[in-house]
C-alpha cells in the first residue's frame, strides 16, 4: 500500500474491500458512516457518494424532476407567441425546408387557451397551468431547449440519461453515484412513474446502467398491491409477519459464523448488512408513502380531493390532479426523509387512444386535462416546499422530449419538435421570475439560433448546484471515461441566483 | 457493462495508489499502430523455469507463469483448497448448477488419483456446460428478444442464434470456424444451419423499429437510424473478437487508440448492406436442394402452360379478352353490394380542380400483377350518384418504392385530356405475363371531380389481381395524401374492403356467363391440337402437384438475423463529427491498422462492391493467426470467467483506456497455444482448471494482502458471489423443479398486454409456479426495455449493452429481492414440500440438515443444527428453506 495517509476513510474502505465487489461493502458502509455523522450533528448532509466531498460548495441538496411522456407542448403551456394567435388558420411558412416526423405542415395554429401575465415577472401563463402562476416568481424558464431528433425513445433517452442511445446512467443514478444517500433505510433515487404505465424506454430511463447497481432507479407505485417490489413476501401465507422478522434473525446468526469461519472478506459482512438494512426499509418505506397522515389542509393543497374509485375513460383533469398530486406529495415525504433524487412522470407510452402528451390529433382534448393535473401538483409541491423552507436547498425541474410545432397536423393536432421546446427550474440556487433564451416568433426553433440551449447545459446546472463538476464526475467504461454531459455542457450561470 | 469495471473505475477515483497493479499509465496521445502491447505479434514465450517449490507446485506451464510472478512480488501460492470446495467450484463454473450431496460425497471420498482431472471431463460433457459457457458469450454479444427503444417489440425467432452459441460451445467448435460464421456464415458456410443462423451475432445487438420501420432511409432520421445500426454492428464485432473500442471513431479520431474516423467509416463498409429481421431458410442442405429443384421445375411448367396459352391468345384475340372480361365482371358484380354504406375513399375537399390528390394500396410484398380494377363510388350527394368523385384525369402507377420517387411504372394514363365518368362501371387494365410487379399501386387524379362548389377525389374500390389471378390488394393498407376519413362511409380502408355499387347477381347473368364459356371453349378447341389441349390440362396437373409438394415439405426455419439486403452495400462516407448531413471521403472496406506485416487494413478485394466479399475478409483478418488481438482476447476471455478476473481486467478494451497484461507472457502463451493447437475451448478449459493456481483456496493472508489487495497476481483464488443464472437455476434445482429441456423458443416469466402499439411485459403478473418457466435462465425470454427485476438485482446482463464483465453487487433491494420474491418464496416452499415427501427423512430436523447441505454442500455443525431445529420447530419447514436460500455461504462460491 502506498497510500500516505494511514487510516483515512479512503485507507479502511480499500483495506476492508479485500478485492472483488469491496466496493459495494464501501458503499454500504460509507452510507453508514456518513447517516452516522449527520446524526450525530444533527444535519442531513450525509455524504456517502464517490465524491465523498463536492467539487464546490453546494446550493442544493436534492432534486426533483418532472418528465412529460409524449413531448409536451411549450406553446400551449408557457412559451407565449401572439403571432400564432394573429395568423391562426393562415398559412404558416417557416421559409425553409422542414421535415415533420408525421405529417406535412399544416396551418399556423393559435393555443385553444387564453394567455395571462402572472407574478412580479409577469409570465405569461395559458390557462392550463394557471395554477403555477402563484410560482413564477420562484422559477427559471428556458425556451431555447433544443433536441436532436423527433423520435420519442431516443428524446426521452436523451433528456433523462444525456444520451440517444440506452445503456447511459440517468441523471438521478448519477447524482445519487456522486452524492449517495442521506438516508439509508430509504434508497437514494426513486421514480415515480405515471399511475397507466411507463413512458417509452420503459425502465431504460431510470436505469443505473455502467454504475452500481444500487444507483437504479427504484419504482414506487403508489396505490398498487406492492408500491415498492419484494418489499414484504406477496402470495406467501406461510410466512407470518413473526417468521419473517426471526427469519432475518436466524440468518444472521448462520451468516456470522460462516463469517468468523471465513475472515478477512469484507463482502461477507455487507450482505449481513444489507439484510439488517431490507429490515429497516420494511419499516420506513411505507411510513414514508403514508399520506394519509398529512392534514387535511395539506391533502387538499395536492388535490387529493379529485380521488374517486373510478374514473372516465378518457384523459380528464381529476384522475390527472389526483394521481400527479399524489406523487408530489410522496416525494415531498421521501425528500423530507433524505432520499436525494425523485423522478415524477406524466404520461404512458404512445398508444391510442391516447395517453400521454403525444397530441397529433387534438392539443386541447389532451394537454388540458395533462397540464391543468401536472400544474396543480407542481404548484402545490413548490409552495408547499417553500412554506417549509425546503425550497432553498431542493431544485424542482421540470423537462419533456421535445416541443410541439406551430402548425397543425389535422385541424386541431400538433407534431413533433425537436427543434425547440421548454424547461424550467426552481428552487436550489435557482434565479426567480426568470426567462433565459427565447423561441423563435413561431416558437419554432431557438430565437437566437447559434445559441441553443441543450440538455447537457441543465445537466451542467443542475449538478453544479448540487456542488459537483460536470466535467469531472467521470466513469470509465469500456474505453471512454463517461459522464452525464458527454463532451458538451455549459452552465446556466444567468439563471444561478 | 459491469460493475466490476466499475469498480475499478471508483477505486481509481477515490482510491488512488491502493490497487497496486498496472494502474500507472500515461495518457499522452493516440498510440501509433503497432506501438502498443495488443499490437504487438504474438510470440510464444518460453516457460519460465521457477524454484525447486514452483516445480512441485506446478502442475501446468499456467503454473509456472504464474509462481514465477508470485515470487517476484514477494508471494507464494495459498494451500489447495478441500475437494468439497472444488467440486462445488467446479460445477458452478463448468455448468453454473451446484453438485447434489452425493455427487460431493463420491468425489470427496474417491481414491481415484484421476478423480479430478474425470470430473472436469464429465463436466465438461455435461449438456448443461454449453448452456452455462454461452451465456457468457451472449453477455458480450448483447444478445436480446425484443428490439430495445420505443415499441420494443419482440423477436419471436431471434433464439435460434443462442441456441447456435450452446450448440457451438457444447460441440467444441474450432475457434475460427466459430468467428467465420458469425460474420459471413451465409457466405462461407451456406449449406449449414450454423451457417446462417450464426449470422443472429450481426443482428444481436438493440435496433431502432421506428427509425427503420416508420422512417424510411429516405429520411434524414431514417439515414441516422441506419448510421447507428451500423454502428452497433461495427462495436459488437471489434469489442468482441479483437477487443478494440473503436466506435469511439465515429465522430472523431479515437483520442487514446491508432483508430481514425476513416478507419471506422471502413469498418461500416464492411457492414454496408446488412439488415437485420426475420429470414426463411431450410435447416438441411437435402432439404434445400429438394427445394430448389421443385421451384424450377415449377418455373419450368408455368413456362410451357405459358407458351400454349399464347397460342390461345392469338387465335382468339380481341374477341377472347372481351369474353374473357365479361365473364369476370358478372363474377366480380355478383361478390358486390350495392346496398353497403362502405362507399369509398375520399379526399380532403379543395377548391379548385387542377390539384393532384392520391391514393395508393400496399400490397404488402412485391407482387407479379396481372390486373388492376378501378371503381367509382356511389353518394347521392348533390344528386350526383354513379362515379361521385370520379376524376377528370388520372394516372395509375405501380412501384416498389412507397414514395414513388423511383422504379415508377405508369401503367394507365389518362392525364393528358378529360375522360368521361363511368359512374360505377369496373375499370380495368390488363398486363402480360412477367411485365409488371410491384408492391404499391397508386392512383393520382390530376383533375379533380366536381363535387358542388368544390372539388375532390373519390373511388370506391381498387382491385390488384396477381398472375395466380388472386385478389391481392383485399384488406391491405391504403395511404394517400388526404383523406377526410369520416366512417363508416368514407374511409381509406373502404377503397380495398370488396363493396362496390354493382350489377347485381341474378339468373341472366349466370344465363350469360355460361354462353359466353362455351364460347371460349370453342375458340381454345380452335387453337390447339389434341395432343396440346391434352398437355395443357397435364401440364395443370403438373403444376398443382409440385405445388402441393412445396407446400408439404418441411417448413423453412424463420431465424433472426443479420443478412444482406438486395441491391448491394449502401454507400458509406467519412462524417464529419458523425453527422449523416456532412459526408466526406467515401470508406473502402477494411479494418483498423495493427502494423502487422500482411494484415493490410484496407481489404485487398476481387470485387469491391460484392458485400459478402467484404465480411468474409474481415472474418480472415480477424482469424489470420497474425492477428495479435483475436486470440489474446479469446483467451483473456475464458480466464476472465474462470477466475472472475482477466489477465487483463477489460476483457473488451485492450487499448490504452483499458487495464494492462497483468501477465502479458502468460497471456501470449496461452493465445499462442490456443491459436496454433485446435483452438478448442474446451482444451483451455482443461488447461486452466488443471492447474494449480485454479485449485486454491480462498483463504485470507494479511501479509499478502498487503501487497496485492485486489489479488490480481492470484496468491489465492477469488471467492465469487453466483450470477444471476446460476443462482435462480440452482434454487430451482434444489426446490425439485428444475426443467432440463434444451433448445427452442425462450420462456417469458411475465404476461404481455398491449401488444399493439408498444407491449407491455408485466413480471409481477406472472405464476412462478407456471412449469413452462422453470427452465435454465438461459431460456429466458429477454427483454430489452424492462430487465426482468429479480435478475437485474442479481446483476444479470443488460441486454442493450455489451457486457465484458458482470458486477457482483450487494444491495438492500437485491436482499429485499432473495427474501421476498414471489419466485423466492414459492421454491422455498417447494423445497419444503419435496423435503416432506423424501421418506428418507424422518423429522423436520433431519429436513432442514438435508436442505443446509444442499445449499452449502456441507453439512451443518452441531451449533448450525441446533439453530436450525429450534427454528423450524417454531416456524415450520417452508420458512426455513426460505431463509437457507439466502445464506451467505449458498450466494458466494469458494
Amino acid at each position: 500500500m502506498q497510500n500516505p495517509q494511514p487510516k483515512s476513510r479512503r485507507q479502511f474502505l480499500c483495506d476492508s474491500a479485500g478485492g472483488l465487489g469491496g466496493v459495494a461493502l464501501a458503499s454500504l458502509l460509507a452510507e453508514e458512516n456518513a447517516l452516522a455523522a449527520s446524526k450525530d450533528t444533527g444535519s442531513n448532509e450525509g455524504r456517502s457518494g464517490v465524491l465523498g466531498y463536492p467539487h464546490h460548495r453546494p446550493k442544493a441538496k436534492r432534486v426533483i424532476q418532472f418528465f412529460m411522456a409524449g413531448a409536451a407542448s411549450h406553446l400551449d403551456l408557457w412559451d407565449y407567441k401572439p403571432r400564432l394567435i394573429k395568423e391562426h388558420g393562415k398559412k404558416w411558412d417557416p421559409g425553409e425546408y422542414l421535415e415533420l416526423f408525421q405529417s406535412s405542415p399544416g396551418k399556423t395554429l393559435q393555443s385553444p387557451w387564453k394567455w395571462e401575465r402572472y407574478g412580479k415577472c409577469g409570465k405569461h401563463l395559458s390557462e392550463i397551468t394557471a395554477p403555477l402562476g402563484d410560482c413564477v416568481d420562484d422559477i427559471a424558464f428556458i425556451h431555447s431547449m433544443v433536441g436532436k431528433q423527433g423520435v420519442h425513445s431516443t428524446s426521452t433517452l436523451l433528456q433523462a440519461t444525456g444520451f440517444q442511445l440506452p445503456g447511459f446512467p440517468s441523471m438521478g443514478s448519477w447524482v445519487s453515484y456522486a452524492l449517495g444517500s442521506m438516508n439509508n433505510d430509504l434508497p437514494s433515487f426513486v421514480v415515480l412513474p405515471d399511475h397507466r404505465g411507463f413512458a417509452s424506454n420503459g425502465t431504460k430511463n431510470w436505469s443505473s446502467a455502467f454504475l452500481p447497481a444500487q444507483h437504479s432507479g427504484t419504482l414506487i407505485q403508489p396505490g398498487t398491491r406492492a408500491p415498492i417490489a419484494d418489499l414484504f413476501p406477496l402470495d406467501a401465507d406461510y410466512i407470518s409477519p413473526e417468521a419473517n422478522r426471526d427469519v432475518r434473525s436466524l440468518l444472521e446468526k448462520l451468516n456470522r459464523k460462516h463469517e468468523r469461519r471465513n475472515p478477512g472478506d469484507a463482502r461477507l459482512e455487507a450482505r449481513i448488512r444489507s439484510y439488517e438494512l431490507a429490515g429497516r426499509m420494511q419499516l420506513s418505506a411505507p411510513e414514508a408513502l403514508d399520506i394519509s397522515k398529512e392534514p387535511k389542509k395539506i391533502q387538499e393543497m395536492y388535490g387529493l380531493g379529485y380521488q374517486r374509485k373510478e374514473y372516465p375513460k378518457s384523459i380528464n383533469p381529476g384522475e390527472e390532479t389526483f394521481f400527479f398530486g399524489q406523487k408530489c406529495l410522496i416525494a415531498r415525504r421521501l425528500i423530507e426523509r433524505g432520499v436525494r433524487f425523485v423522478q415524477i412522470w406524466s404520461g404512458n407510452d404512445n398508444r391510442h387512444p391516447r395517453r400521454n402528451w403525444d397530441s397529433h390529433e387534438n392539443i386541447q382534448r389532451d394537454h388540458g386535462p395533462l397540464s391543468i393535473g401536472m400544474a396543480r401538483g407542481a404548484a402545490a409541491l413548490i409552495q408547499d416546499l417553500k412554506q417549509r423552507g425546503m425550497l432553498d436547498d431542493t431544485i424542482v425541474m421540470w423537462t419533456t422530449e421535445f416541443g410541439r410545432m406551430p402548425c397543425s397536423q389535422g385541424s386541431s393536432g400538433r407534431d413533433h419538435n425537436p427543434f425547440v421546446f421548454s424547461n424550467w427550474l426552481a428552487g436550489g440556487g435557482v434565479k426567480g421570475g426568470v426567462t433565459y433564451g427565447e423561441s423563435d416568433e413561431w416558437g419554432y426553433k431557438p430565437l437566437d439560433r447559434n445559441n441553443p440551449t441543450y440538455c447537457y447545459d441543465v445537466h451542467a446546472t443542475l449538478l453544479h448546484l448540487l456542488g459537483i463538476d460536470h466535467e469531472r464526475l467521470t466513469v470509465r467504461h469500456n474505453g471512454i471515461d463517461r459522464r452525464l454531459t458527454d463532451v458538451h455542457g455549459h452552465v446556466i450561470q444567468d439563471i444561478l441566483v | 457493462m459491469s460493475g466490476r469495471a466499475i469498480s475499478r473505475a471508483i477505486i481509481a477515483l477515490t482510491f488512488v495508489g491502493c490497487a497496486g497493479f498496472g494502474g500507472a499509465r500515461a495518457y499522452a496521445g493516440p498510440a501509433k499502430a503497432g506501438e502498443w502491447w495488443s499490437h504487438e505479434p504474438i510470440e510464444r514465450p518460453a516457460v519460465p523455469s521457477v524454484s525447486e517449490e514452483g516445480v512441485r507446485w506446478s502442475r501446468t506451464p499456467i503454473d509456472r507463469f504464474i509462481f514465477q510472478k508470485l515470487t517476484e512480488k514477494e508471494m507464494r501460492p495459498s494451500r489447495e483448497a478441500h475437494r468439497r470446495t472444488l467440486i462445488r467450484r467446479l460445477y458452478y463454473d463448468l455448468i453454473g448448477l451446484p453438485p447434489t450431496p452425493a455427487e460431493i460425497d463420491a468425489f470427496v471420498k474417491s481414491d481415484d488419483p484421476n478423480a479430478y482431472d474425470e470430473l472436469v471431463d464429465r463436466l465438461l460433457e455435461s449438456k448443461h456446460y454449453g448452456e452455462r459457457w454461452a451465456r457468457h458469450w451472449l453477455d458480450v454479444v448483447h444478445y436480446g428478444d425484443t428490439h430495445g427503444y420505443d415499441k420494443d417489440k419482440l423477436r419471436p425467432n431471434a433464439y435460434h442464434y443462442r441456441d447456435y452459441v450452446i450448440r457451438a460451445f457444447q460441440s467444441d467448435k474450432r475457434y475460427s470456424r466459430f468467428v467465420e460464421e458469425q460474420i459471413a456464415g451465409d457466405i462461407l458456410y451456406p449449406s449449414t444451419l450454423d451457417g446462417m443462423v450464426a449470422m443472429g451475432f450481426m443482428s444481436a445487438g438493440p435496433w431502432d423499429f421506428i427509425g427503420h420501420v416508420e422512417v424510411p432511409e429516405t429520411k434524414i432520421d431514417g439515414r441516422r437510424a441506419r448510421n447507428l445500426d451500423r454502428d452497433d454492428m461495427v462495436a459488437t464485432a471489434m469489442n468482441t473478437f479483437v477487443s478494440s473500442t473503436v466506435q469511439c471513431a465515429r465522430c472523431h479520431d479515437h483520442k487514446f487508440d491508432p483508430v481514425t474516423q476513416q478507419d471506422y467509416y471502413n469498418l461500416q463498409a464492411v457492414f454496408a448492406a446488412l439488415d437485420r429481421g426475420d429470414r426463411e431458410f431450410d435447416t438441411d442442405g437435402e432439404t434445400r436442394g429438394r427445394r430448389a429443384e421443385l421451384i424450377a421445375k415449377q418455373k419450368k411448367l408455368e413456362g410451357e402452360l405459358e407458351t400454349i396459352q399464347k397460342k390461345i391468345r392469338d387465335v382468339g384475340g380481341d374477341r377472347l379478352a372481351k369474353i374473357n372480361s365479361e365473364i369476370e365482371r358478372l363474377r366480380d358484380a355478383s361478390r358486390a353490394s350495392s346496398k353497403a354504406a362502405q362507399f369509398g375513399y375520399h379526399s380532403q375537399i379543395a377548391p379548385k380542380p387542377d390539384v393532384t390528390k392520391w391514393v395508393q394500396v400496399d400490397l404488402g410484398k412485391t407482387a407479379k400483377i396481372s390486373k388492376i380494377v378501378w371503381v367509382g363510388s356511389h353518394d347521392n350527394f348533390g344528386g350526383i350518384g354513379a362515379g361521385f368523385g370520379f376524376p377528370q384525369r388520372y394516372k395509375i402507377e405501380v412501384s416498389n418504392d412507397p414514395k414513388f420517387e423511383k422504379d415508377v411504372h405508369i401503367v394507365v394514363d389518362r392525364t393528358k385530356k378529360n375522360v368521361a365518368n363511368p359512374g360505377v362501371a369496373p375499370q380495368k387494365a390488363e398486363f402480360a405475363k412477367g411485365k409488371l410487379e410491384g408492391r404499391f399501386v397508386r392512383m393520382t387524379a390530376t383533375r379533380l371531380a366536381l363535387r358542388a362548389n368544390d372539388y375532390i377525389f373519390a373511388l370506391a374500390e381498387l382491385l390488384v389481381f396477381d398472375e395466380a389471378g388472386a385478389l391481392v390488394s383485399h384488406g391491405r393498407k391504403v395511404t394517400s395524401l388526404d383523406s377526410i376519413q369520416q366512417p363508416v362511409r368514407w374511409r381509406r380502408s373502404n377503397l380495398v374492403d370488396g363493396y362496390y355499387m354493382g350489377v347485381t347477381t341474378n339468373v341472366e347473368d349466370r344465363a350469360t356467363v355460361a354462353k359466353l364459356e362455351a364460347e371460349r371453349d370453342g375458340i381454345i378447341a380452335s387453337a390447339l391440337d389434341e395432343t396440346t389441349e391434352a398437355r395443357r390440362g397435364a401440364v395443370r396437373g403438373e403444376i398443382e402437384t409440385v405445388r402441393r409438394q412445396i407446400a408439404g415439405m418441411t417448413k423453412r426455419m424463420r431465424a433472426y438475423v443479420g443478412w444482406p439486403k438486395r441491391g448491394g452495400p449502401r454507400d458509406i462516407r467519412v462524417l464529419d463529427r458523425g453527422d449523416i448531413l456532412k459526408p466526406g471521403e467515401p470508406a473502402v472496406p477494411g479494418a483498423i491498422p495493427l502494423g502487422t506485416e500482411g494484415l493490410p487494413a484496407i481489404f485487398d478485394l476481387q470485387d469491391a462492391k460484392n458485400e459478402g466479399e467484404r465480411r468474409v475478409a474481415l472474418a480472415r483478418w480477424i482469424t489470420d493467426k497474425r492477428n495479435p488481438l483475436s486470440w489474446r482476447s479469446i483467451v483473456n476471455r475464458v480466464w476472465h470467467y474462470h477466475f472472475g478476473r482477466g489477465i487483463v481486467e477489460t476483457p473488451n478494451d485492450f487499448g490504452k483506456m483499458g487495464r494492462l497484461p497483468t501477465h502479458p507472457e502468460l497471456l501470449d502463451w496461452l493465445a499462442a497455444e490456443f491459436r496454433d493447437g485446435d483452438q478448442s475451448i474446451k482444451a483451455l478449459h482443461r488447461l486452466i482448471v488443471r492447474s494449480s493456481v485454479y485449485r486454491q483456496a480462498s483463504e485470507p493472508n494479511e501479509a499478502f494482502a498487503a501487497i496485492d489487495s485486489s489479488n490480481a497476481y492470484l496468491w489465492r483464488m477469488n471467492r465469487r458471489r453466483l450470477d444471476a443464472e446460476s443462482l435462480r437455476d440452482s434454487v430451482l434445482m434444489i426446490a425439485g423443479k428444475l426443467n432440463r429441456a434444451q433448445f427452442g423458443p425462450g420462456f417469458r416469466d411475465f404476461v404481455l398486454e398491449k401488444t399493439e402499439h408498444s407491449p407491455h411485459f408485466e413480471y409481477h403478473k406472472h405464476d412462478p409456479d407456471d412449469a413452462m418457466t422453470h427452465r435454465r435462465s438461459v431460456y429466458r425470454f429477454l427483454v430489452r426495455s424492462s430487465q426482468q427485476p429479480f435478475m437485474q438485482t442479481l446483476d444479470c446482463a443488460d441486454p442493450s449493452q455489451m457486457i465484458d464483465r458482470r458486477d457482483e453487487s450487494l444491495t438492500v433491494i437485491q436482499a429485499l429481492a432473495l427474501l421476498n420474491n414471489r419466485f423466492m418464496t414459492r421454491m422455498a416452499y417447494h423445497f419444503a414440500i419435496r423435503l416432506e415427501k423424501d421418506v428418507g427423512y424422518k423429522s423436520d430436523a433431519a429436513r432442514v440438515a438435508a436442505a443446509f447441505e444442499m445449499v452449502t454442500g456441507r453439512e451443518p455443525d452441531d451449533d448450525e443444527s441446533a439453530l436450525l431445529a429450534t427454528f423450524v420447530e417454531s416456524h415450520g419447514l417452508a420458512t426455513t428453506c426460505r431463509g437457507i436460500v439466502n445464506l451467505n455461504e449458498f450466494v458466494f462460491v469458494d
